[in-house]
């Protein structure tokens, strides 16, 4: 049986923790917390430490599913959790202010998970908001970096079909970089 | 693990004037029952500072971030293993003791720091004093 380390990332109210209970074969494990900034997402509660959960995807591979807090308050647990993972399923919440150059961004937070691994961007609440487009995003992200090439969906984190689609490209990414690079065993790192 | 959220206050407490002011009372009243409390703070279930004393000890906001992953975990950890609400969380290292633990009905976390010349004994009780202290001034 082979084994991936997959971290959700994405700011506050993306879809991180409704994604990874969307996906899980097992009670994830979920530190919610009540949410006191109701200005930046109007939740209920928001991730204060991680989610975890479990998917085997074809009989024979395990995928880990961590997710981070959202609110940069919290970058401690990015490093800390960014250092287990080989693929990284950043989320964008297209209703966010500006949520172009908020992905950069967060995509730059993860900089060193990305040079050493896969990258999948998937694309939410685009039912809230319809602008800006799939193709927005992905050229900016040429723009930002030319020699890459990063696949960019939109998705519905409550629609596990559709987040399983998504987790199946990073995967398959994941793995494809496995063989053309093998990589020593994953280190705690400094984001 | 907070399946249950405590009820959100028409004011979120860093916010609230009330809530600072029996905040630093709380902590104030605190230092008088233990010269050994070289940093505390109250936050927020989800990490944000409301009061705290003796800041040159510690950066104040990252204190209250980590404090809020850290209870939030051990919740996660009482809730895995089934045995009941998590009281308390002691961190007990080489030059200090952290203890934290919940203001009772409310969102929000006591988390002090004692040196060493406390027993861990002394400084739980001095918590559970200042935790239920406060949890009175806001009632
Ligand atoms: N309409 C709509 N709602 C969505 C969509 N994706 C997520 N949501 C809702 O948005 C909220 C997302 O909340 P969470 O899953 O807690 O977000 P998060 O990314 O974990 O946030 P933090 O932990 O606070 O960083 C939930 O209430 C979801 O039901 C979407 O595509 N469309
Ligand atoms: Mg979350």
């Amino acid at each position: 049986m082979s084994e991936h380390v997959v971290l959700f990332a994405g700011p506050m109210g993306s879809g991180k923790t409704t994604a990874i209970r969307s996906l899980s074969e097992i009670d994830v494990v979920s530190t919610e917390a009540t949410n006191t900034d109701r200005e930046t997402a109007d939740k209920e509660t928001t991730t204060v430490a991680l989610d975890y959960g479990e998917i085997t995807i074809d009989d024979v591979t395990k995928v880990r599913l961590y997710g981070v807090p959202g609110q940069k308050r919290f970058d401690f647990m990015w490093s800390i959790l960014a250092g287990r993972a080989r693929g990284l399923l950043l989320l964008i919440n297209n209703d966010a202010p500006d949520s172009v150059a908020l992905l950069l961004e967060y995509l730059n937070n993860f900089r060193d998970l990305h040079s050493r691994g896969a990258v999948v961007i998937g694309v939410t609440k685009s039912d809230v908001s319809d602008a800006p487009s799939v193709a927005d995003y992905s050229a900016a992200l040429t723009a930002a970096s030319p020699d890459q090439l990063i696949p960019v969906f939109t998705v519905d984190p409550r629609n596990a079909e559709e987040m399983r689609t998504l987790l199946l490209t990073l995967v398959a990414s994941v793995e494809m970089r496995e063989l053309l690079a093998p990589a020593p065993a994953p280190i705690s790192e400094k984001i | 693990m907070n399946l249950t959220p405590a009820p959100v206050a028409t004011m979120a407490s860093h916010l609230n004037p009330v809530h600072i002011d029996a905040g630093n009372r709380t902590l104030a009243e605190m230092q008088d029952l233990a010269s050994s409390l070289t940093f505390a703070s109250l936050l927020t279930d989800d990490g944000f500072e409301i009061v705290h004393l003796n800041g040159t000890h510690a950066d104040g906001g990252r204190f209250a971030s980590m404090s809020s992953s850290v209870q939030a975990l051990s919740d996660a950890v009482a809730h895995e293993l089934k045995i009941g609400t998590n009281e308390y969380v002691i961190i007990a290292s080489e030059l200090g003791h952290v203890i934290q633990l919940r203001v009772q009905g409310h969102p929000i976390v006591l988390a002090a720091l004692f040196d060493t010349h406390e027993t861990l004994g002394k400084g739980l009780s001095i918590a559970r004093i200042a935790a239920r202290r406060m949890a009175e001034l806001i009632a």
